[in-house]
């Protein structure tokens, strides 16, 4: 007979026992069973079109399957994306392939030189689209960090009955033409809560509208050689205009968005313009709303400089990281995703635009004429969309959307210092603080400005961002 | 030749020491999983957060250097950081107000007789079970800006008129009133549980004894019923207010910090500068700021706690 004391030591014994061999069996399971000489990892978002996800993690594996690779895919939300790479640089392990959806650069440093697949691609297709690569390449470190197998466009939506009821049936085309509409659309569609559906919060398409503003009104946060330029009378011109457009077609709403409020918020019928791709289209497609036959697009707005311009609305940038154990299979890997940028950008529904216009040239094209030849097999997509646009030339506009679109950073390469920028909403609170009147245009202006300098000082000390000599 | 009773205490003594020695060791072993989870999940982390404050580290690299106290002389300059500081302070100090006060109501209605208690007790459990995340996202509808179901309610009973409408998450204050309204549904069963626990352990003849002595109720709630749940509201005090000074989830999912970073708390300002903003140092400095108040609050509050008990 075993004693009170005894009993529970050995309990204690065989607790311990257990859990050593829960916690080791599964891995040693695992391993044994997997047994796959070759493995891939990869993780990248939920894409925003659900049906791109369905392609994708079947044709990865299949593409695996005929080289004896086992091919792995994780979907992690848009927004855990920086989080989860910062753990698994943390912990010098995880995936070998992360995909990143705006700025993988801070990253620079834990991640492989992707020249030579970019090289790879280049013989095959030519170039790719100058976004692209101002948003994967560090012209200072001269480092390929990333590979961009796609871009999304950022168009204008609007609601054709509230802009032909108040004579402009095709929509704005300048930023003044929003601060002229406001009012007249609140006579027309008083029941409408918000005219102007530009997000100033601090979620990632509030980010990227904002920084349209300020392209459009000449201003930058950086220049092309990595000054802070931010503290211009150009920026000054675009806060103004943002405390303008706020006080006659915005309300509070706006400065609480996050990425789907956009989308909800037009699907509902509750705005009659957005910046946004043809996710939230798409949705209505799918749900047959009745937004849908009024749903139309225009391209990015002019400002009062006439520049105009959009930032993407997503920019791919694949990486591997230098603790993969399986970097060549993931180099091939990439490979072969640019070369499927047809499938791609059908399964996502014309979502996806390729990087490079040539991998969806026609088969047999001569390399000259490739790019030549995808950008017509991309047009053709768009002036007879698949997916059932009525018209059917409804997102033709995306085809000429690359001269009107560019990457976060402009006019300069994207870099860690205009990611921290990004994630961190500096610019988003400038115009935020400005059109509320929290602050005044010029303190606003002040304030983002001292914070955009502290942080490029900061990078550029680790010494992976340019220029400092004209800050402002 | 020693006394048989001396012979006999010997072996008795070596037995008693054995005994005791075991029972060392065995304490020693039932409090190393407890003693490791703390070194390697508690402590470890919370050394290296010390350590990484006092660094430029980033997020996408393993290599720093040290920088002293610059991250703290770059958070204390940033009014961000100050508006959150704030809200820590308010956010703990109105919530647990909240909770307490409220806590109290909820349980002393529990403690008295009525049909269906069970499922009352089960159902003001709920909230204290269900994941934080999916929870907030019913409150992220019920406060949207756009379609808030209490504005549309408000506009049904004739509180809000044609064109007013509030925009819980769109401004500062209805923000941080958003947030504080979702962390108190989520704390209060917690609390009421504790008070419940603490008001059953008084013992019936004390309040008997009270009422012959002629104590009405306010005489009996300061000197009977506070003094003797002090050791437990204090516990409860301490949790709940070491709790909401740490958390970040609800303004997170809620707000996260906006609009225009006005809702931050310095838990949630530690994540968006730290881990989403790669600034790791300075996410660092911002997350371990109250610690030395934090330490403070527990140590007066443990004293107070044990005072209590041996009164």
């Amino acid at each position: 007979m075993q004693s009170r004391r005894q009993f529970i030591l050995r309990g204690a014994k065989l607790v311990a026992a257990g859990a050593a061999a829960v916690s080791a069996g599964p891995t040693v399971f695992v391993r044994g069973a997997g047994a796959a000489d070759k493995q891939l990892k990869i993780l990248q978002w939920a894409h925003f079109v659900p049906a791109y996800d369905k392609w994708f993690d079947p044709w990865a594996k299949e593409w695996g399957a005929k080289r004896g690779v086992e091919v792995s895919v994780d979907h992690v939300g848009f927004a855990d994306v920086v989080p989860r790479a910062t753990a698994e640089v943390a912990a010098q392990s995880g995936h070998d392939i992360h995909m990143f959806i705006g700025l993988g650069s801070a990253f620079e440093e834990h991640v492989i030189d992707l020249k030579e697949v970019s090289g790879t691609l280049e013989k095959k297709y030519g170039k790719p689209v100058e976004l692209a690569t101002r948003s994967t390449y560090n012209p200072f470190t001269k480092k390929q960090f990333a590979l961009s197998d796609m871009w999304v466009p950022d168009p204008g939506n609007y609601h054709k009955k509230i802009w032909s009821d108040i004579g402009m049936p095709s929509g704005p085309s300048t930023y003044e033409d929003l601060v002229k509409a406001a009012p007249e659309i609140r006579k027309v569609a008083p029941q409408m809560q918000i005219p102007i559906g530009i997000g100033l919060s601090q979620d990632i398409d509030s980010n990227m509208a904002v920084r349209n503003m300020l392209w459009c009104h000449g201003g930058s946060i950086q220049d092309k050689d990595g000054n802070v330029v931010l503290n211009s009378p150009e920026t000054l011109k675009a806060v103004e205009y943002a405390k303008r457009l706020y006080s006659v077609g915005m309300t509070q709403a706006v400065l609480s968005w996050n990425a789907a409020s956009n989308n909800q918020a037009f699907n509902a019928q509750e705005t009659a313009y957005i910046l946004n791709s043809i996710s939230a289209y798409r949705t209505a497609q799918d749900n047959k709303l009745p937004v849908l036959e009024n749903y139309f697009f225009v391209p990015a707005l002019k400002g009062p400089t006439g520049i105009q311009l959009a930032s993407e609305h997503v920019m791919s940038g694949y990486v591997v990281w230098k603790f993969s154990k399986s970097q060549d299979i993931a180099k091939e890997f990439l490979v072969a995703l640019v070369d499927a940028s047809r499938e791609s950008m059908l399964a996502s529904k014309l979502y996806n635009f390729p990087s490079f216009y040539g991998a969806a040239a026609d088969p047999n094209t001569p390399m000259a004429k490739r790019a030549e030849s995808g950008a017509a097999w991309i047009a053709k997509q768009c002036n007879a969309d698949p997916f059932g646009s009525q018209p059917g030339d409804k997102l033709s506009l995306l085809a000429r959307a690359l001269p009107w679109s560019t990457n976060l950073g402009y006019p300069g390469f994207a870099n860690p210092a205009e990611g921290e920028i990004f994630d961190t909403y500096v610019i988003t609170d400038m115009f935020a603080k400005a059109a509320t009147g929290t602050l005044s245009p010029k303190d606003a202006v002040t304030e983002a400005n001292n914070r955009c300098k502290e942080i490029f000082t900061k990078w550029r000390k680790k010494g992976m961002v340019a220029g400092g000599s004209k800050d402002r | 030749m020693p006394s048989p009773d001396v012979a006999l205490a010997r072996p008795r003594a070596t037995s008693v020491e054995t005994l005791s020695r075991r029972d060392l060791r065995l304490g020693k072993l039932l409090l190393a999983p407890a003693l490791a989870y703390i070194f390697l999940l508690v402590a470890i982390p919370f050394l290296l957060a010390v350590f990484l404050s006092l660094t430029n580290s980033s997020a996408g690299s393993l290599q720093f250097s040290f920088v002293g106290l610059q991250n703290f002389r770059a958070v204390v300059a940033s009014p961000v950081f100050l508006r959150a500081l704030r809200n820590t302070f308010i956010f703990t100090v109105v919530s647990q107000v909240l909770v307490i006060g409220l806590g109290n109501v909820l349980a002393r209605a529990l403690m008295k007789p009525f049909r269906g208690k069970l499922l009352v007790r089960f159902l003001i459990l709920l909230p204290w079970a269900a994941p934080i995340s999916l929870a907030t996202l019913g409150w992220l509808w019920i406060f949207d800006s756009t379609f808030s179901v209490i504005n549309w309610l408000l506009k049904v009973v004739g509180w809000l008129g044609p064109g007013q409408w509030y925009y819980w998450l769109g401004d500062p204050v209805l923000g941080m009133i958003a947030i504080i309204t979702v962390h108190v549904w989520r704390m209060l069963p917690f609390s009421t549980v504790i008070i419940l626990a603490g008001l059953t352990s008084i013992p019936k003849e004390v309040h008997e004894a009270a009422d012959i002595d002629g104590a009405g109720p306010v005489a009996k709630t300061f000197q009977i019923t506070i003094p003797m749940m002090l050791p437990i509201l204090t516990v409860a005090v301490l949790f709940g207010a070491v709790f909401t000074f740490t958390d970040m989830s609800v303004v997170y999912l809620l707000t996260r910090g906006g609009p225009y970073n006005s809702t931050h708390v310095l838990a949630s300002l530690a994540f968006q500068d730290g881990v989403l903003g790669g600034d790791v140092g300075r996410g660092a400095a911002v997350a371990i700021f109250l610690v030395p108040l934090l330490v403070v609050m527990a140590v007066v509050m443990l004293r107070i706690s044990r005072r209590a008990e041996v009164v």
